[in-house]
């Protein structure tokens, strides 16, 4: 009896901490719900942009957990031009499209290169910027091109661009795709595979800053078209595409946004 | 607190009785209707579920070798820790046990990204390697607590038989003891079998081509999620279905050949 009356003792105690500790944890959120509601009473409109916030510098965590970066910068600035309130959710990449044809958010801002094929399924914003593909390799490998590295592996990130070009070219011995271009990096310096191809800002990004002393771009993949990067909407939803057009014609008018990238030492 | 109920489990319940409708049981239902369903959408609508299947392919195979290779990697290595577990060297005993405490502690996922990524920047090991490595290692520890479990299920008299009869501790384990409890182990061991299977699902993350890897890559690409985890998840079920079924005529086998 005294063993049962010990261990239900126990099992109390837990009880009230957890709850202790969720009740805390709700208070917070709390909190942050109210805040926004009492500094806007005109209440814009809200949009919600699902990010995948593993993409420097584009857009990525900082150490505060907040979403930061260039492309987060502009959508801050067209936001203020526009009259909207811009909202970002980390979204993992591999599903961030079907997260919006579910209608979780209202729209990706997350680097997304402007194709035909994504055309069919989501309707894209102007263009923001121009980028292009970078093959990215060991700092003392000597091919500069695709076709010098034939019979080696070579990775990018699953469903990007940066896959699309290199998946049905032949004559690798692996084709590796990652959930994050952050894990193609660490295995192309670990020497698990050779070459990774990825978007230029980021390219540039891990090449220049991370990892600058263990790899370091080959060359630019040529293309006919122009890879333009744009903000995704859910196929129809003129609302927030609208305001979204409205608030970039604006910043690229006054000159905000060649600030935002000078600010980021973009080219 | 003296609850004790008696709960008569009956003469080998280790295997699951015969359903009275003889061919109309559970995994028969179960495996023709993932193949209707596979075979039906691949000629009702063969694009895209044609071309799904040709890309997945490569992909079951990859998640075959390392489910195959992980299985008696995992089984060598929980055999040892088992017998480890139950041996009267304190030393030896010490050892097992902290390496099943370590490993049962830490989840999969984590142990994948540690040999992948931590151990990688030291020892580059290949990722199908590193997968195997990672699904071993943990298995094994689950394994070694069966093992161990199904030897200390034996009751001691057998051990004290082999002994009278002059039978040294070497003996004893290998030629009475371990033969008697493979039958209690098979069926949880089978579990961990089945259990290893869907969990290779998980080495997709570092970037192995197995099959959900494939089934990831597909969908990114042509956006078709619906169609491509529907046939990934038939392909898994169809594969656990055949393994729990070589699982469990194993255990039939066994249990005709010790029948008491």
């Amino acid at each position: 009896m005294k063993r049962l009356f010990k261990s239900l003792l126990l099992v109390a105690t837990c009880a009230v901490l957890a709850l202790g500790v969720a009740g805390c944890g709700e208070k917070k959120e709390e909190k942050k719900a109210e805040a926004p509601a009492a500094a806007a009473p005109a209440a814009p409109k809200t949009i919600v942009f699902a990010s995948d916030a593993a993409y420097p510098p584009m857009q990525y965590m900082n150490d505060q957990k907040e979403i930061v970066g260039f492309e987060v910068d502009v959508i801050k600035a067209v936001a203020e031009k526009a009259g909207f309130k811009a909202e970002f959710k980390n979204v993992a990449w591999d599903g961030i499209f079907a997260g919006l044809a579910n209608g979780k958010y209202d729209a990706i801002s997350s680097s997304v290169s402007i194709t035909d094929e994504r055309k069919a399924t989501m309707d894209f914003s102007d263009p923001i910027m121009a980028i292009e593909q970078i093959l990215v390799v060991g700092i003392n490998e000597k091919a500069t091109d695709l076709a010098g590295l034939k019979g080696k592996s070579i990775g990018a990130q699953i469903g990007t661009t940066s896959y699309f070009v290199v998946k049905d070219v032949k004559g690798f011995k692996a084709i590796k795709t990652y959930d994050e271009v952050g894990l193609a990096m660490e295995d192309l310096v670990k020497g698990s595979i050779q070459a990774v191809v990825a978007d230029s800002p980021v390219a540039v990004d891990y090449t220049t800053k991370k990892y600058a002393d263990k790899i370091k771009i080959a060359s630019v993949l040529k293309s006919d078209k122009v890879e333009n990067i744009g903000i995704a909407v859910k196929k129809g939803n003129k609302e927030v595409l609208d305001l979204v057009n409205k608030g970039l014609a604006a910043i690229k008018a006054d000159g905000t946004f060649d600030k935002i990238k000078e600010q980021h030492k973009m080219k | 607190m003296s609850d004790t109920r008696i709960i008569d489990v009956g003469e080998g319940a280790a295997i699951p009785s015969k359903s009275d409708w003889g061919l109309f049981n559970a995994w028969t239902i179960s495996i023709i209707g993932a193949l209707a369903a596979i075979l039906y959408l691949v000629i009702a609508q063969p694009n895209p579920y044609q071309r799904l299947l040709v890309y997945l392919a490569d992909g079951v195979v990859i998640t075959f070798q390392v489910t195959v290779m992980s299985i008696l990697c995992a089984c060598v290595i929980g055999l040892i820790t088992g017998l480890g577990r139950v041996s009267r060297n304190k030393a030896i005993n010490l050892l097992a046990s902290t390496y099943v405490e370590i490993i049962r502690g830490i989840p999969l996922l984590v142990q994948l990204f540690y040999i992948y990524y931590a151990l990688g920047r030291f020892l580059n090991v290949h990722d199908l390697t590193a997968a195997i490595i990672a699904m071993s290692v943990c298995y094994g520890a689950y394994m070694g607590e069966v093992f161990r479990a199904g030897i200390t299920a034996i009751d001691k008299g057998q051990t004290e038989a082999a002994r009278s009869l002059g039978f040294n501790t070497k003996q004893t384990m290998f030629l009475v003891i371990l033969p008697q409890a493979w039958r209690t182990i098979l069926p949880p061991v089978g579990n961990e079998f089945i259990a290893l299977l869907k969990d290779t699902s998980l080495v997709s993350i570092l970037a192995v081509s197995d099959l959900l890897r494939r089934g990831r890559e597909f969908s990114s690409e042509t956006f078709l999620y619906f169609e491509t985890y529907t046939m990934v998840a038939l392909i898994y079920l169809v594969i656990t279905l055949i393994l729990s079924k070589g699982v469990s005529i194993m255990e039939a086998r066994l249990s005709h050949y010790v029948r008491r």
